[in-house]
């Protein structure tokens, strides 16, 4: 038995591999594209957008992970197997958190004003984005004073845009292959998507979870308020078994001896991965809660109640 | 905080020198950065065969599919310019390569739309769902 | 020999096999089993029968058929040559097992080992013999591993025959001598004229024996080492001496299904941990603070990033 390997942690990266919107690269525009760390809007931690030239249209970055990949590029080897999307994202749901919160003071501001962060200075090139300017109207009003514009947060307004957002994504989950029905919980089981165990609420419900990936909880409770959708049922029926996949993948076509040893040699005695695996189940759940918890801090959203 | 305001800028005048190249996803993890002879040992040995490809990587057996960035989107390598620069300094990154399509690989299971990689290609789409622009 | 079929694609199993005579479909034979090849680090691993009617077993003397590891290979070739030319009695069958195999069902998730690998061989060239009509009565085989245990497998799998499995049958039955000539000229062919896929240029063929106590050998393997992707195929990966080089001067690799050590397992309980807690429905803590994301990027493995 050769002598057990020990990963050493991938400490720098130096190289990606990402899967971009072509108009976040547009060459025709002045100036460089650039990646800048803005509050997220749910999670108030921060997170990595792409600005394209000009600051026009602001991008999300997110990162496809999973354990033990590397990429083969041209004649290289990239030991960082993730693979980064980077999609065009509405400037509305990052400016939201900043005039939900001025709405406080109940009075019309100037934009410039409301979109100030000192811990994410970049936050004001939010207001370079044609998008921010041109649609900030569908979620507060406007005001127009001596050449100069004024905002106040409507929650009516926001709503509304909030709700075409739904109906949006609704229409494309529809179109696509992705089941959204409570039924199918977990990659582990074969995906059937059929009509009839699909309905309407389903779409609704997984729409409005999507969307709710881009406000915090409070704007997310009164939408789902404003959608009529019922509060989520017991916490069991939504939780997912997280099983692994990999033990129900033996290849079976290895021969002779294999298929009695799935069946009843299987049965009988699980092999040792599995034990060590539920062994290691109970410690995981806790240590994952400390870690999760202590990742993100409260304080910011205590602050803007 | 001075790591919320640092930027890194992508230098987008590299990207009409970034070449086309093939890029493949491996099941498993590369304890390396840097040059391979990709094409000796990996392409020469791959086995086409109708829509599924073969090939083995130290001595493992593997199953791969080819996958195509979705409609509007292309692949993009970038990599650091000066990777060692001090932490306070912006950073900057080049185009270094393009793709528009990717090959994903198994450790021998067959390739099938359940895959992680294949679903998480649904997102661009829906992404533009969530976040195109809303009519009045 | 003919080897064009392997060497269409040495990276799989092949079957070659001779006309099958006339007569040995209407009188009870015997058939003997052997293999060739199974130490070497290097080429593929050939496994042989060969069957005549019971009634010219003596025949089968006069070709002067003995255990191939005493004869050099132009012995061989020159019995083989003999065993064609008494095609009117006496037929055979290969499957040759590439390096490439081995390597890969060795290295399987659900480890399928080389006796497996060989019993798996050994069974689909007896099926084969039956399937073309030969009519079996006795098989004699050489072992690979404990004689009895194979001898019971080999009888359960089929009922009519009567099975006799000995170490060193090559050297007591002729009809095993002369499965082992078939096979042992196999692997040398094979080994000879083998074709690198990998596109290395004009290759040393000076590898010596191919056995992994060769110095030759092992001078040929860290010569022909790369660091990223190994050796050619035509290198067995699964055996330890390959694999200690890789260990050794080869960039590490990582696969999801590694034996896991302490730390490994400790970082994999981590990140199950945070998939599990991801899983989790929206829980109103105190402060209201933990967002877990929505299943769809869960699922897909989607995770936003802080940085660059």
């Amino acid at each position: 038995m050769a002598t057990k390997k020990k990963r050493t942690p991938n400490s720098k990266n130096s190289s990606w591999v990402a899967i971009t919107a072509e108009s976040a690269i547009d060459t025709d525009k002045d100036g460089d594209p650039a990646f800048l760390t803005l509050r997220n809007p749910t999670t108030d931690a921060a997170s990595l957008y792409l600005f394209s030239s000009g600051d026009l249209q602001p991008y999300e970055v997110k990162a496809f992970t999973e354990d033990c990949h590397s990429w083969l590029i041209g004649q290289t080897v990239q030991r960082d197997g993730r693979l980064l999307y980077i999609t065009p994202m509405d400037p509305l749901y990052l400016m939201l958190p900043y005039l939900v919160k001025a709405a406080k003071e109940g009075k019309f501001q100037p934009l410039d004003q409301v979109v100030m962060d000192e811990e994410f200075p970049a936050c004001s090139r939010l207001l370079s984005c044609a998008r921010s300017l041109s649609s900030v109207h569908l979620v507060a009003e406007e005001k127009e004073v001596g050449g100069r514009k004024f905002h106040r947060y409507s929650q009516e307004k926001t709503m509304q845009w909030l709700s075409k957002k739904v109906d949006r994504t609704v229409t494309a989950l529809k179109r696509s292959n992705i089941s959204v029905g409570e039924g199918v919980k977990s990659r582990t089981y074969v995906r059937v998507k059929t009509e009839s165990d699909t309905n309407d609420e389903d779409y609704l419900r997984y729409a409005h979870g999507l969307v709710s990936e881009y406000i915090d909880e409070d704007l997310s409770k009164a939408l789902r308020k404003h959608l009529q959708l019922p509060e989520p049922t017991s916490p069991k029926e939504t939780e997912p078994p997280t099983k692994k996949r990999k033990l129900s993948e033996l290849p079976v076509e290895a021969g002779e001896d294999f298929s009695k040893f799935n069946s009843s040699d299987f049965a009988r005695k699980p092999p040792k991965k599995m034990t060590l695996a539920q062994k290691t189940l109970a410690k995981v759940d806790k240590s994952g809660m400390k870690t999760m918890s202590a990742f993100f801090s409260p304080k910011v959203k205590a602050e803007r109640k | 905080m001075s790591c919320n305001s640092s930027v890194t800028h992508v230098q987008l005048s590299t990207l009409g020198k970034a070449e086309r190249t093939t890029v493949h996803l491996m099941p498993c993890e590369i304890e390396h950065n840097g040059p391979a002879q990709v094409s000796q040992y990996f392409s020469a040995t791959t086995k086409d065969r109708k829509q599924d490809k073969t090939v083995s990587f130290r001595g493992r057996g593997l199953q791969g599919a080819e996958l195509s960035c979705p409609q509007g989107y292309t692949g993009l390598v970038l990599k650091e310019v000066n990777p060692n620069s001090s932490d306070q300094e912006d950073r900057t990154v080049k185009v270094s390569s393009m793709f528009d399509k990717l090959t994903y690989w198994n450790l021998e299971t067959p390739p099938n739309s359940d895959d992680m990689v294949v679903m998480a290609m649904d997102w661009p789409e829906l992404a533009e769902a969530i976040h195109g622009a809303v009519e009045d | 020999m003919d080897l064009g079929d392997f060497e269409a694609d040495n990276s799989v199993s092949c079957r070659l096999t001779s006309e099958i005579p006339d007569i040995c479909k209407s009188e009870d034979c015997c058939l003997g089993i052997d293999e060739a090849g199974r130490g070497p680090v290097l080429g593929p691993m050939v496994y042989g029968i060969c069957f005549c009617p019971v009634s010219r077993k003596e025949q089968l003397k006069d070709l002067k058929v003995a255990d191939s590891k005493t004869l050099t290979e132009a012995e061989r070739e020159n019995l083989f040559q003999n065993i064609s030319n008494a095609k009117d009695f006496v037929g055979w069958a290969l499957q040759i097992l590439s390096p490439n195999t081995i390597s890969t069902s060795m290295l399987q998730r659900s480890k399928y080992n080389l006796n497996a690998l060989s019993h798996d061989a050994a069974i689909g060239l007896v099926q084969f013999a039956l399937d073309s009509g030969v009519q079996l009565k006795e098989v004699f085989v050489d072992t690979v591993g404990p004689a009895e245990k194979y001898e019971e497998k080999l009888s359960q799998r089929f009922p009519g025959l009567e099975v006799t499995v000995r170490p060193k049958a090559d050297s007591l039955f002729p009809i095993v001598s002369a499965a082992s000539i078939c096979a042992k000229v196999a692997r040398d062919h094979a080994v000879k004229g083998w074709s690198f896929r990998e596109d290395l240029g004009e290759v040393d063929t000076d590898w010596g024996s191919g056995y992994p106590g060769d110095p030759k050998t092992k001078a040929w393997l860290l010569k022909y080492q790369d660091p990223v992707f190994g050796y050619p195929q035509f290198v067995r990966f699964s055996w330890s001496t390959a694999k200690n080089l890789m260990d050794s001067k080869g960039a590490a690799v990582y696969w999801d299904d590694d034996e896991e050590d302490g730390e490994k397992a400790a970082a994999r309980q981590k990140n199950t941990s945070m998939l599990s807690f991801c899983h989790r429905p929206t829980g109103t803590t105190a402060q209201g603070a933990a967002h877990q994301s929505h299943r769809f990027f869960t699922e897909r493995r989607l995770q936003g990033l802080g940085a660059l």
